[in-house]
């Protein structure tokens, strides 16, 4: 897609759904963080819209934030697999393509490399957004290979511990002595390593998290993204709670992820110097645009 | 019949806030009105899970939201 492409024509705007109309007069296409980012949700019209997802559910609230940091909506294209996630990702109004279980990886390896062909002039953003299950377990080679092979594009994975869609199985990236559906006695083994696997594979930028900070989850989808258009495979490890599975009450599921934060999702970064260079200068650019905002602002008032 | 967010518009428009919108799974359901100052919630988009209570009463102690029973329109 592109910004041209979104825009309707004025004739057959009034013929157009209502939603789609007021996605292009007060949705985030062609704006900047400033006027529809994550700062100001609740004040636009967001290009998630009504999931099936659980009430409550942290996973849905991180997919949310998500679509709202896109830096370039109109240009990006998102890909997933089986599993909660997808339930709400195909409702935004960004591509989605959905494959076989735990090929998103895979798909979007030709999907970035057609587009710096077809679209050599500028940035198309692809990026995968699966479970820990699409992610590491029944995606785990094509995840990994991705990363050896220095595929462009974000991998975003949103870590609920178990296989929430089928029921509550236990995952790889369950904890030790969780107790789940095909773990009555407790998970025996550990949670896999996922940041230390994407270390060794070549990823270039690294996070893991927990979603509590706003900005600071805003900021780094956004670092995520703008690395990978560059230098190489970039991962968001993120901690989205499955509340049915884990008994958390609907409204502890925010106290929760605060408390993961200071236990298993313990804030950790990594970049590669190029990667640095990268992060550095975008952000000072994008600093110096919204200095320069202000000023004008300050003489028009003045 | 099931609990819906609601907020208590006097209340909120108190504060310069809106946190509350900023931690709600849903999008474009509790939604915040410049003009007013305060936010709204679309009933009908409303899951119920309290979430925006935790952020208003638990970490803000402002108390503006409440969750109340609502009954289907005939």
């Amino acid at each position: 897609m592109s910004l041209k492409y979104v825009t309707p024509v004025a004739m057959f705007k009034k013929y157009l759904p209502k939603d789609y109309v007021e996605l292009v007069d007060f949705g985030p296409f062609g704006k900047t963080q400033d006027e529809a980012g994550p700062g100001n949700m609740g004040q636009f019209k967001e290009l998630m819209e009504e999931h099936p997802m659980c009430s409550g559910c942290w996973m849905a609230y991180y997919i949310r934030l998500i679509f709202a940091s896109l830096p370039c909506p109109e240009e990006t294209v998102t890909l997933g697999t089986a599993g909660c996630g997808r339930l709400a990702i195909s409702q935004a109004a960004v591509p989605f393509i959905y494959g076989n279980y735990g090929d998103q990886n895979a798909m979007a390896s030709g999907l970035s490399r057609a587009f710096r062909l077809r679209f050599p002039d500028k940035h198309k953003d692809v990026i995968t957004i699966a479970g820990d299950g699409g992610t590491m377990d029944i995606g785990f080679s094509m995840t990994m290979h991705s990363w050896i092979r220095g595929e462009r594009f974000t991998t975003i994975m949103l870590d609920n511990e178990v296989y929430g869609n089928t029921g509550g199985q236990e995952s790889g990236m369950s904890p030790k002595g969780a107790v789940l559906k095909m773990a009555p006695g407790g998970k025996q083994f550990d949670k896999m390593p996922a940041t230390a696997l994407a270390k060794a594979a070549g990823c270039v930028y690294i996070v893991k998290m927990s979603p509590t900070n706003i900005k600071k989850a805003a900021k780094i989808i956004r670092r995520a993204i703008f690395v990978a258009r560059e230098v190489g495979p970039t991962f968001i490890h993120a901690y989205t709670s499955c509340n049915i599975e884990y008994s958390i009450p609907t409204e502890e599921v925010f106290a929760d992820a605060r408390a993961q934060e200071k236990d298993r999702f313990q804030f950790e970064e990594y970049m590669t110097d190029a990667a640095k260079e990268v992060i550095d200068r975008i952000e000072a650019e994008e600093k110096a645009a919204h200095r320069a905002k202000k000023g004008v602002v300050a003489e028009e008032v003045n | 019949m099931y609990y819906v967010a609601k907020v208590n518009a006097d209340m909120c428009a108190e504060y310069k806030c809106n946190t509350c919108t900023l931690y709600c799974p849903e999008a474009n359901t509790l939604m915040f009105d410049k003009v007013g100052n305060t936010s709204w919630v679309d009933e009908d988009r409303c899951k119920g899970c309290a979430l925006c209570v935790y952020v208003c009463t638990d970490m803000l102690s402002r108390n503006c939201i409440t969750m109340e029973m609502v009954h289907g329109k005939e």
